[in-house]
């Protein structure tokens, strides 16, 4: 229990760290004049750090938030009786869809809906739903079949049961589905950049074009620690949601 | 054939096997025996070197294990282990065909070894050759892992529990099976088990072990008889008399000369008194001399009913064959409430039967004339 | 454990097949509310929504099957419900290649001109439709006969329209053909890069992954390393490259940093599925192998690794699909893959260009997965296929 707590406590400790680290812009213009001495321009000039990590967590979470209002309910809902017709079609084209590069899907959407932060979000939405579809589908599929039908002999009618008994053992393998989901947005949401959607990968592309390595390294370490800490605390999200039991 | 001189195992300060010397004759199988971490399977796995001594010295047919290098000591060793450890990609003919694969046999030789012994174990070969181990029961992949061990033929075969993960009834006739085998082949066998009964059935000697030492290695019966120390005598079990039985074969002790009438004699034989002679009663066979059943003459003669004191009965419920033991014809005695029960052979043909009086021969050491004392005798 | 569905298979004949249903509808959907085609002044300019009948008689063809697909879906029972809905489904797919075509031709007839007609919102949508209707027809047994007749009518029909129908007039198409040297070269230096970088991390993580099956220390680190660099978005990864390539004197940008960066990326499946396919592999199965005298290598070679492969190609083939949409990020450091026409095509706004580099890029992914797929069947013994769902 206690080391549950303290690993939580860490990554807390971790977001804290960074998002102070972030706001100190002051504090990166020393480091990379320091590593690129020769080089004028050190920091990207049309945003502060702290709003380029803000933009770029608007886009993810944003798209997170449809992915799992959308995904985990089409999870659940193929499984149930009224849904089980879809289930094979809606396995396949997820299982398909994973196979599409990120960028391409970002690619796609851009045609239709333009330049900016809100067709990224619409793409990365689309893209995350389907590993959040895979878990869901997967972890309820792998509550064991022994422990629904003592559910059932109990009296528990399936809405209950899906609230008290499937949802919660298959909490784990769900998350493990929008970690996965979570951490592609993150770097697909980077890419994005460069369809106007703002974010970490403005002063990456930006660095590039302007062959400014300080840029550069600025938005790709920030970057980087973002998507670690986020990764960090998504495995302690799974591993809060594992009931102490198992 | 394999000795070992005063071998010793030990990992950090915990000494599993303490000086250890024993030594196997060509032909003979040895069982070791003895309750959970008295070092039997780390014995066991130092003569093929999966496991190295601390120290000490072991040959096999006059060679140092050592002296060669350890895959090609293990290639000219059979090898077969409780969980058997069948190779699950590769069909049942491949497993077998591993060793000879290993030896650069030719293909048409493997194959006819694959056929032979897939016979000599109770497998069909058509049936079983080109199955996989996932669609085998744990009775018939035991017989493929004893197949595999026995492949490339070599003279001493190395069995950690073999019988071990399989249920009673599967194991009895495995261990019937491997008697036939070991009577026919006469490898030199090293067997491990933690299974009294088994080690009796099997062993031409047993060694016990306690704690990484020998405590007694002699033959079952003398270890029946005349345990070393009170640790052997426990472990041998408290019904020695019983496990003695065990080891007597009906056929060496069955009377053969029976009395029994020919049903399709007609009616008539049926009822004769000479062929009841002594006995009062005998076994009624068929014209092909399969036992239907017995007849007791001591029932009066009905004339209205003839035969009526004939019991029929199914052969395959109520004897016991040659090579079954003494224990467990005296347990079907006692199940079926007889004194005697008919000895038949697999199809069942009559070949004698044997009586509570055969048993308490043998119990009482070994000769097979009754006994004629009133209080240890068993009337009929 | 797996638990299995308890009900019996939607193709089951007496209950509509809502499936087929839905994916005629969405048909149904794309045509009427969506366009199928749209018609640019130029390059860069958003389309104009076309109307429906623009795509002529084949158009009409469409919408007509997709009325029949729906029919048969809801009313149709049995076997012949099945190869109904495929013929409809590769029917509707066949005429919209004819009806993109016709519209592509008459809507702009002058190929000189700048004006284009682009595949709408509609199309896409009445693809998607279609393609559920046949998915759902697939369900049911059906001939082989069947199958390979509805996917070669598709075939035949998308390159009849291409050569005579003026498919090629579409805008897709004609981005292409302006483009068609520079296209192949880029689809080469992407699937070139992706070799090489499966190619790296097979060699050097196949090993590491036999490493961390043996040595508790390794797998730790290892697992850790590849799992770390996993998280790092890839762009993100390629400016981290830049500091220290220049440190010793090497560019920052270019194929360099690309081969560093894809390798590492494909590292993590190919090394973790290694260690797994090694980690459950029978343990009395190697005793035995030891027992009968195999050598450490030999049990390698002959136990371990057949019963590992398939595990391992399964890790290859997601690093491959994963590979192939890294590639594409490479191009912002200046390489030439497919991703040169995504970052060219957003710069210029130009949707078409957009599809050409991620249109191909789809279809290769696609088609590894399935090749890798069908590899890993191939190299799995019958003896530990999985029992089919």
């Amino acid at each position: 229990m206690k080391r549950r707590w303290a690993g939580v406590a860490a990554v807390a400790l971790g977001a804290t760290a960074f998002g102070y680290l972030v706001s100190r812009e002051d504090w990166w213009a020393v480091a990379l004049h320091w590593l690129f001495p020769s080089l004028p321009v050190v920091l990207f000039s049309s945003a502060t750090l702290a709003e380029l990590v803000i933009q770029h967590l608007q886009i993810v979470l944003t798209s997170s938030a449809f992915t799992i209002a959308l995904g985990i309910p089409l999870g659940i809902w193929v499984t149930r009786e009224s849904g089980r017709d879809f289930r094979e079609l809606v396995s396949a084209t997820a299982d398909l869809a994973q196979t599409f590069p990120p960028i391409a899907v970002l690619a796609l959407v851009l045609p239709a809906l333009g330049f900016g932060p809100a067709p990224a979000i619409v793409a990365l939405s689309l893209y995350g739903l389907f590993p959040v579809v895979s878990g869901t589908v997967a972890g309820i599929d792998a509550v064991p079949r022994a422990v629904l039908e003592a559910a059932r002999g109990m009296g528990m009618g399936p809405w209950e049961i899906l609230r008290r008994v499937e949802l919660p053992l298959a909490a784990r393998v769900i998350m493990g589905g929008v970690r996965t989901s979570v951490i592609i947005n993150i770097g697909t949401a980077t890419v994005a950049a460069a369809a106007g959607a703002g974010g970490l990968g403005s002063p990456i592309i930006s660095g590039i074009n302007t062959q400014n390595g300080a840029l550069l390294l600025e938005g790709a370490a920030a970057a980087a620690m973002l998507a670690v800490l986020a990764d960090a605390a998504l495995d302690r999200a799974e591993e809060l949601l594992t009931p102490s039991s198992q | 054939m394999i000795k070992l001189e005063n071998v010793t195992k030990r990992y950090g300060d915990k000494l599993v096997v303490d000086g250890l010397s024993l030594e196997v004759a060509e032909g003979e199988v040895c069982v070791l025996i003895g309750p959970s971490g008295c070092g039997k399977t780390t014995t066991l796995r130092m003569i093929n070197r999966l496991v190295e001594p601390t120290s000490g010295r072991i040959t096999v047919g006059d060679r140092d294990v050592r002296s060669a290098a350890p895959e090609e000591l293990r290639r000219g060793l059979g090898y077969a282990i409780q969980s058997v450890g069948l190779f699950p990609h590769l069909t049942v003919a491949a497993n077998i065909m591993t060793v000879p694969r290993l030896l650069g046999w030719e293909r048409s030789r493997m194959r006819a070894r694959v056929d032979e012994l897939l016979t000599l174990v109770g497998l069909a070969p058509d049936a079983y050759a080109t199955k996989y181990p996932r669609h085998l029961s744990g009775g018939e992949a035991q017989r493929v892992g004893v197949a595999r061990a026995l492949a490339a033929d070599p003279p001493v075969l190395l069995m950690d529990e073999p019988f071990g993960a399989v249920d009673p009834l599967n194991r009895e006739r495995l261990q019937g099976e491997f008697a036939r085998i070991q009577r026919d082949l006469r490898k030199t066998v090293v067997f491990v088990t933690h299974d009294v009964d088994e080690a009796i059935r099997l062993a031409d000697r047993i060694a016990v072990m306690k704690d990484g030492r020998l405590r007694q290695y002699d033959t079952p019966e003398r270890l029946l008889d005349h345990p070393a120390d009170k640790f052997v005598h426990d472990f041998m079990g408290a019904d020695r008399a019983l496990k003695r039985l065990g080891r007597v074969r009906v056929d060496t002790v069955m009377n053969t000369a029976v009395p029994r009438i020919d049903r399709s004699g007609g009616g008539a034989a049926l009822t004769s008194p000479a062929s009841c002679a002594v006995e009062r009663f005998a076994y009624v066979v068929d014209a092909a001399g399969v036992m239907e059943g017995w007849s007791d003459c001591r029932e009066p003669e009905s004339s209205e009913s003839p035969g009526s004191g004939v019991t029929l009965i199914d052969w395959r419920e109520a004897t016991v064959r040659p090579d079954d033991s003494l224990k467990e014809a005296l347990s079907h005695m006692l199940e079926l409430g007889f004194r005697r029960i008919a000895v038949t052979d697999d199809s069942g043909h009559l070949l004698g039967d044997v009586s509570l009086a055969e048993v308490e021969a043998a119990l009482t050491g070994g000769d097979s004339h009754v006994a004629t004392s009133p209080a240890g005798g068993l009337d009929r | 454990m797996v638990r299995e569905p308890d009900n019996i298979d939607p193709g089951v004949s007496h209950l509509a097949d809502r499936v087929g249903a839905t994916g005629a509808l969405i048909v149904l959907a794309g045509c009427a509310l969506l366009p199928l085609y749209a018609l640019r002044a130029n390059r860069i300019v958003p389309g104009i929504a076309q109307p429906i009948a623009a795509g002529g008689p084949a158009a009409w063809v469409l919408v007509l099957l997709a009325m029949v697909a729906l029919a048969a879906a809801l009313r149709a029972r049995g076997p012949s419900r099945a190869r109904l809905e495929l013929a409809c489904a590769a029917g509707m797919i066949a005429s919209l290649s004819w009806a993109l075509a016709y519209a592509a031709a008459n809507i702009t007839p002058d190929p000189a001109s700048p004006a284009r007609v682009s595949i709408g919102a509609g199309a896409w949508l009445a693809i998607a439709g279609a393609a559920a209707v046949w998915f759902a027809a697939t369900r049911s047994p059906m001939s082989r006969a069947c199958r390979v007749g509805a996917a070669a009518l598709v075939a035949v029909s998308w390159l009849a329209a291409g050569w005579w129908g003026g498919l090629a007039r579409l805008s897709i198409l004609r981005e292409y053909s302006s483009q068609s040297d520079a296209f192949w070269n880029e689809v080469g230096t992407h699937l070139t890069l992706v070799g090489a970088a499966l190619g790296l991390a097979i060699v050097i993580g196949v090993p590491l992954g036999i490493l961390a099956s043996r040595v508790l220390r390794v797998r730790r680190v290892t697992l850790s390393a590849v799992g770390l660099i996993q998280t790092i978005p890839s762009l993100a990864l390629l400016g981290l490259l830049v500091l220290p390539l220049a440190a010793l004197g090497l560019p920052g940008i270019g194929p360099l940093p690309a081969i560093i960066a894809l390798t590492l990326y494909a590292l993590l499946p190919i090394v973790r599925n290694t260690y797994l396919g090694l980690a459950q592999v029978d343990a009395s199965a190697i005793d035995a192998g030891l027992g009968m005298g195999m050598s450490r290598s030999q049990v390698l070679t002959r136990v371990e690794a057949p019963l590992a492969l398939p595990l391992v190609i399964e890790g290859v083939r997601a690093a491959a699909v994963m590979t192939i949409g890294i590639a594409a990020v490479v191009a912002f450091i200046g390489v030439g893959t497919l991703g040169v026409l995504i970052i060219t095509g957003l710069g210029y706004q130009a949707d078409d260009l957009i599809l050409l580099g991620a249109v191909p890029m789809v279809l290769m992914a696609v088609v590894a997965d399935a090749l890798l797929r069908a590899l890993g069947r191939f190299v799995t013994s019958p003896g530990i296929r999985e029992e089919a769902r």
